[in-house]
């Protein structure tokens, strides 16, 4: 009697156990996307240093990415300042900026590089007004380097580098500043290869 | 009498031929003029109009009711020009819009300013119930593929069920007969005593332990490995951005939004201003009965902006939170530039990249077709140290990261004097990261 006690005991035990096991394998097989899944020690994962787009509760606004402070300026920083967004500052710019880099192949092509990453989605690989993006009719009514005439008057064709390098910078109508994903060293590498276009090369 | 009845009778039938045909050549003009003008709409006036929705200049749907055509033909070809002689409604749209200059054009004449006036008169022509039917039908498969899944469940679920009661039913069938003939059946073994029994038997019991071991052990192992490997991890974010949109649809290339890609440590997540590069415009009115598409309104709150005074009040910004996907933890240094630019032709070659893909797919995986991004690799020591040992850099020597390393060695050959700071030992990130 008490063997089979012991016996039945022990095939309980068994089943449980089994039981146990096939519902965790099959619980644990589908991973859930929405988590990181089985850490160990996670605060060695943890940046120390704030991410520019989490929250800072050591600043008033709670924000972690902060603008530099008044009167500071970023190592390598250029200023724009005497060119401002309006219709003089951009006659000015037309003027009085020239193109401080050389004409030469590799700023060309590292400035058709940036064309087509940067410019391209609407003005078209070839400067034509004809991007992806006009084609699907995303966008629409971006004027063509060679043909078009441009909004602030003359023709895209006459357009100078210093006008060119104020409209990357401020943008114009629809086309939004781009003055934070283009240095300004690059905007020249730009302006150089629009230049290009522009003559139908 | 006779005559003059016949006589109206006719002209009222010419009267009818007559006008049914000009309503269907005015028509038919109409449509002509309406498609011309959105021709011309979209290459003169969309850079700064929208039909139901203020860019830089106003809406410009129910214009003809808002001014008179004589105006309108005056101002469209010429609009400082007529500021300028101080036509007073001319003064007042001026003033009432910011005192923004409407670009003038003169290539415009009557007929083609009539055309564009039908166009936005008419608005944006109707695909012709496409649209709706494709939409309908796409809600439909989307139905089905979810409806499929629960049928074939409740059907292999009813068949069992069947199977199970006529097994049973003839199992009756057939003792019942057995008994009229008088035969006598043994009952079954229960199926509590039949495994009761099986547990008795050492070997099974052996034999079971051993499975559980291994599954167990196997478990186990498995748990360890992925244990902080969060491939496939794919947070909630707090909007629904899509990359299939973005970079597969839109072909928008990868560093228009992560500029920082290839010039630094950090791939970058952009900031808002860089949405707006073109969510200025792109509200994607014509899904959302012409509001602004509610994702979309997300980066407007989140700015602050007002889509109908375009101003920005940084008072009423909420920044975003995006939910970090790819987590390097800090005592890893990983380098972007260093492997997007300097590398990016041995990781094109080892991967197997084709020249449209960006060299980004490495890593990341066919990003061009996430709804929602994920991470793709599993961003382990394994696999980095696996990827620096296989990839073949010998057709590198014209690259300038290389090239500097070879004059570092002839230097040191000739016995030159070489320092840290030549071999870019004055880089903040090498100690500051």
């Amino acid at each position: 009697m008490k063997g089979s006690t012991l016996a039945m005991n022990k095939n309980k035990f068994v089943y449980t156990a089994f039981l146990a096991i096939a519902f965790a394998a099959t619980f644990s097989a589908c991973k859930d996307k929405r988590s990181t899944g089985l850490e160990y020690a996670r605060n060695m994962y943890d940046p120390i240093a704030y991410n520019p787009d989490q929250p800072n509760k050591n600043f008033n606004d709670g924000k972690t990415a902060q603008l530099p402070p008044a009167h500071t300026k970023p190592v390598g920083f250029t200023e724009y300042d005497e060119y401002p967004n309006t219709k003089e500052g951009y006659e000015a710019a037309g003027v009085s900026m020239v193109n401080p880099l050389p004409v030469d192949t590799v700023n060309l092509a590292q400035g058709k590089h940036l064309f087509t990453v940067f410019c391209s989605p609407c003005h078209g690989d070839k400067g034509d007004g004809q991007g992806h993006l006009v084609k699907i009719e995303k966008f629409s009514g971006v004027p063509a380097y060679q043909t078009g005439s441009s909004s602030r008057g003359g023709n895209m064709v006459d357009l100078t580098a210093g006008k060119i390098y104020h409209t990357i910078t401020y943008g114009v109508n629809n086309m939004g500043s781009h003055a934070s994903q283009i240095s300004p060293t690059d905007r020249w590498k730009v302006v150089m290869y629009v230049q290009q276009l522009q003559k139908g090369q | 009498m006779r005559d003059i009845s016949m006589i109206l009778k006719s002209v009222w039938k010419s009267l009818f031929v007559f006008s049914a045909i000009s309503v269907i050549a005015v028509s038919t003009v109409n449509a002509q003029d309406a498609k011309e003008g959105r021709t011309l709409f979209k290459a003169k006036c969309s850079s700064c109009h929208a039909l139901d929705a203020k860019l830089v200049g106003p809406a410009l749907k129910g214009v003809s009711d808002r001014h008179s055509e004589e105006f309108l033909l005056k101002w469209i070809p010429n609009s400082q020009g007529l500021v300028a002689s101080g036509n007073p409604e001319a003064v007042k749209l001026f003033n009432e819009n910011g005192k923004v200059p409407m670009t003038s054009f003169p290539e415009l004449d009557e007929t083609k300013v009539k055309d564009i006036l039908a166009y936005i008169k008419e608005g944006e022509p109707k695909p012709a119930g496409d649209a709706t039917v494709a939409s309908s039908t796409l809600a439909k498969d989307q139905g089905t593929s979810g409806l499929s899944i629960a049928g074939i469940v409740a059907i292999v679920v009813l068949a069992i069920v069947i199977l199970v009661i006529l097994g049973r039913a003839s199992k009756l069938l057939e003792r019942l007969i057995l008994q009229k003939q008088g035969i006598e059946i043994e009952e079954d073994v229960p199926l509590k005593v039949g495994v009761r029994k099986m547990f008795k038997n050492k070997k099974f019991v052996m034999f079971f332990i051993l499975c559980l071991i291994i599954c167990l052990g196997s478990f186990g192992w498995m748990g360890m490995w992925n244990t902080g490997v969060h491939t496939g991890y794919q947070p909630v974010q707090p909007i629904k951005f899509s990359h299939e949109l973005h970079a597969g649809v839109n072909q928008i290339d990868c560093q228009y939004c992560h500029s920082g890609a290839f010039k630094s440590k950090n791939a970058s997540i952009p900031s808002l201003n860089v949405c707006m590069n073109c969510h200025k415009a792109v509200q994607a009115r014509d899904k959302y009965d012409g509001e602004v598409s509610p994702e979309i309104k997300k980066i407007y709150n989140a700015l602050g902006y007002d889509p109908e005074t375009q101003k920005y009040d940084e008072s009423k910004a909420k920044p975003m939170e995006w939910v970090r996907v790819h987590n390097l933890p800090d005592f890893a240094y990983f380098n972007h530039s260093q492997h997007v630019v300097v590398a990016e032709d041995a990781i094109r070659k080892a991967k197997g990249l084709q020249p449209t893909e960006p060299v980004c797919f490495a890593c990341h995986g066919p990003v061009n077709t996430m709804e929602e991004i994920y991470q793709y690799s599993p961003l382990t020591m394994k696999w980095c140290i696996n990827c620096h040992k296989e990839t073949d850099i010998s057709g590198q020597k014209n690259n300038a990261f290389y090239a500097k390393v070879i004059e570092a060695h002839e230097k040191i050959k000739k016995g030159e004097k070489i320092t840290p700071a030549l071999l870019g030992g004055l880089e903040c990130g090498k100690c500051h990261y």
